[in-house]
């Protein structure tokens, strides 16, 4: 693994044994409240179904690197292929939900862009009548979100005007580098707000973090351990506090006695076999698609539509973000190879939402660099760009070599992530013919682009084309809404007061199992239009407090 | 099919998808079958396809070979194109006519005064004032 932390991770428990708390899940939220219930003297046991990574697997420092991570390290788990993830039915969905199982999670494979939700996220209903309002509010969160950036190591630069005042990130934001540049100066020719890029990738050596070089593959594992992930952030510090983490074992069933108290899970262990795992509380952090689809599964005589769904709303208002990017080429060199990948420079100049524009809430652009040569040609590596009825010579040949020419270490990609709004019919659902490799369903995936996603991205493609344009651009290439974009996965066991309205109350509790909690993003009741990992984090920092301030009020089985 | 058939064939593919053309070279220029049976132990999982596209008829000509298997195996398609691409652009002469240096390690100094800073540009930004709708009271 090349941690310390490689030397002391496994720790089973003894048979029989009950722990104070068992989490599902050791990506990023998981991993948090590992390491601060741990911290706090519960005994915790985590489980993930995946392993911990081994960073010699990332290529990103080698000459086959685009060959192999456009299989080994696709985000989308039925390219990878891979047996500790679970597939997923995709046949009904616009967007395919990307994520990965081991430990660090899903963010193994993340840009590592980090931007906390805004003020107006946590209040949709009260200013643009639609959706709903958090339970709390921005400020409530902020002290855990500054928090979790300290634990993090975020690189970034304090003051930019598109939020509130708050304090400053705990490392200098990474260097721009040629393609940030040329976007910001788009942005500045328009008039536009942009801001240097906030990354959780610290520019500075930190913990077991090693700092940045601008390798420039965040996407597809980080070869110098520098990309802030909770297997280096996290885990050394939980394990080091007592938690004990199980890798390779897939949960099956949340275990709940006769009056409705969770008493642990059943999981699959790295042989095969089932094991049980008792627990007093048990957590959920298996992200939007794995939390809902384990409750789907945890139905029995007494909840045959599911585990904590008396309100039918386990699996549903499931948001993705839609996603356009824009590739954009210019005459000169702008070493468009060179990292950080995640964000040089983003843009919240349309975020707010403007009813002038034909619809409500709005979206973040963060301007990346546009890779090797491989990805780049349109031909393969990247289809992103090429349409499906396109004749072969259009990518090949000459035009092979011209399209290169142009476009390689030329061109930037501005990616726009649009705020999706929750609808009960985007859902996650198990699948009635497709299983993992222990045989469990699949989640399915049921989910449509609307109507207003379409115009806010049209919108926002139409802005950046001037930008770009603005800034000289020679070439521009449009793909809207991008298929293989489902990075964030959020809403699928909705937040509120009211049981018939909501899966958890707004520390996380099931209001069916009271002692059965969600902390990853499911439970969020509007998507924001930021990468959702610095507020999940955040929200899980806040639940895991919470569970610790009343442990002994908790009511067990 | 024999490995020198084989070979044969996927040279007249490869030499299609990627000619010479301005300043760079034809694939078989640089790269060899052997190179291309390196990739393909980086990606075993195309192996199969590969072989199966390598048997395409070429009485027509190569152009015509790839339309065909194209529009008849697509996956076929794509196995052969990846690994053509793919060795190409591993290839030392080619990332060098083309000025890549491959995923590089870059240092810097991240206590650097960056030029937004000094430039006037930022700044430009923080005088347009706030941007974020305050919720007070909601």
């Amino acid at each position: 693994m090349g941690t310390e932390a490689g030397d002391r991770r496994d720790s089973r428990p003894r048979r029989d044994e009950e722990a104070d708390v068992v989490i599902v899940g050791a990506g990023p939220s998981g991993s948090v409240a590992a390491l601060h219930l741990a911290r706090a003297g519960f005994s915790v046991v985590a489980l993930e179904q995946g392993d911990w990574p081994d960073y010699a697997d990332y290529t990103g420092a080698r000459p086959e690197h685009e060959l192999v991570s456009t299989k080994l390290w696709h985000p989308n788990p039925n390219v990878r292929d891979n047996p500790r993830d679970y597939p997923v039915d995709n046949s009904t969905t616009d967007i395919n939900p990307l994520m990965f199982a081991g430990v660090g999670g899903s963010a193994t494979l993340y840009g590592a862009q980090w931007m906390h939700f805004l003020p107006s996220d946590f209040r949709v209903r009260s200013l643009d009548g639609v959706a709903d309002d958090w339970p709390y509010t921005y400020e409530d969160l902020l002290p855990y979100q500054l928090e979790i950036e300290r634990e993090v190591g975020v690189s970034g630069l304090a003051g930019d005007p598109a939020f509130p005042p708050r304090g400053g990130y705990p490392f200098p934001a990474l260097p721009m580098g040629s393609v940030g540049r040329r976007g910001a100066l788009g942005m500045e020719r328009m008039g536009w707000h942009w801001w240097p890029g906030s990354n959780a990738i610290p520019s500075e050596k930190f913990g077991e973090l090693n700092p940045c070089v601008r390798r420039g593959t965040c996407l597809t594992g980080c070869p110098e351990g520098a990309k802030s992930t909770t297997d280096r952030s996290h885990w050394p510090l939980a394990l080091k506090a007592g938690a004990r983490l199980v890798t390779n074992a897939r949960v099956k069933e949340i275990e709940v006695t006769n009056d409705d108290f969770a008493s642990g899970v059943v999981y699959i262990d790295a042989n095969g076999r089932d094991r049980r795992q008792r627990a007093k509380v048990v957590i959920l952090c298996a992200n939007g698609v794995g939390t809902p689809r384990l409750l789907l599964m945890s139905r029995g005589p007494r909840h045959p539509e599911g585990l904590a769904n008396s309100s039918g709303l386990v699996g549903k208002r499931l948001m993705m973000h839609p996603f356009a990017s824009v590739l954009a080429s210019y005459e000169d060199p702008l070493d468009s190879w060179r990292g950080p990948f995640g964000q040089q420079v983003y843009s919240l100049e349309f975020y707010e939402s403007d009813e002038r524009r034909g619809f409500v809430r709005g979206s973040k652009w963060n301007c990346m660099p546009s890779g090797g040569p491989v990805g780049v040609s349109g031909a393969v590596g990247s289809k992103v760009y090429v349409a499906e009825s396109g004749r072969f010579q259009d990518f090949w040949g000459e035009n092979l070599h011209q399209n290169v020419a142009r476009r390689f270490g030329h061109s930037l990609i501005w990616g726009i992530v649009g705020e999706d709004l929750p609808d009960e019919a985007n859902q996650v659902v198990l699948s009635k013919d497709l299983v993992d490799s222990d045989g469990l369903p699949a989640p399915q995936i049921i989910y449509k682009v609307n109507e207003n996603s379409n115009r806010l991205l049209q919108f926002n493609i139409d802005r950046c084309l001037e930008s770009v344009s603005a800034a000289g651009a020679i070439e521009t290439l449009v793909s809207a809404p991008v298929r293989e974009s489902g990075w964030h996965l959020i809403g699928t066991t909705v937040m509120g007061s009211n049981p018939k309205t909501s899966v958890v109350d707004q520390w996380g509790a099931c209001h069916d199992v009271p002692n059965l909690y969600v902390l990853d993003a499911s439970t969020f009741p509007t998507s924001g239009a930021t990468n959702p990992t610095a507020t999940l984090m955040a929200v899980a920092l806040r639940n895991a407090r919470r569970l610790i301030a009343e442990r002994r009020n908790q009511k067990v089985a | 099919m024999s490995a020198p058939e084989a070979s044969r064939v996927f040279y007249g593919l490869a030499d299609v998808l990627i000619p010479a053309f301005d300043r760079m070279p034809r694939f078989s220029d640089v790269s060899s079958w052997e190179d291309a049976q390196k990739s393909l132990d980086f990606r075993v999982d195309l192996k199969e396809a590969f072989a199966r596209g390598l048997t395409v008829d070429l009485t027509g000509g190569a152009e015509k070979a790839l339309e065909t298997l194209n529009a008849t195996d697509v996956e076929a398609f794509g196995a052969v194109s990846t690994i053509a691409l793919a060795t190409y652009y591993m290839n030392p002469k080619v990332r060098e006519l083309i000025g890549y240096p491959g995923q590089e390690n870059v240092a810097y100094d991240s206590k650097a005064t960056q030029s937004y800073l000094t430039d006037g540009s930022l700044a430009k930004v923080v005088a347009r004032g706030s941007k974020y709708r305050a919720t007070p009271g909601l």
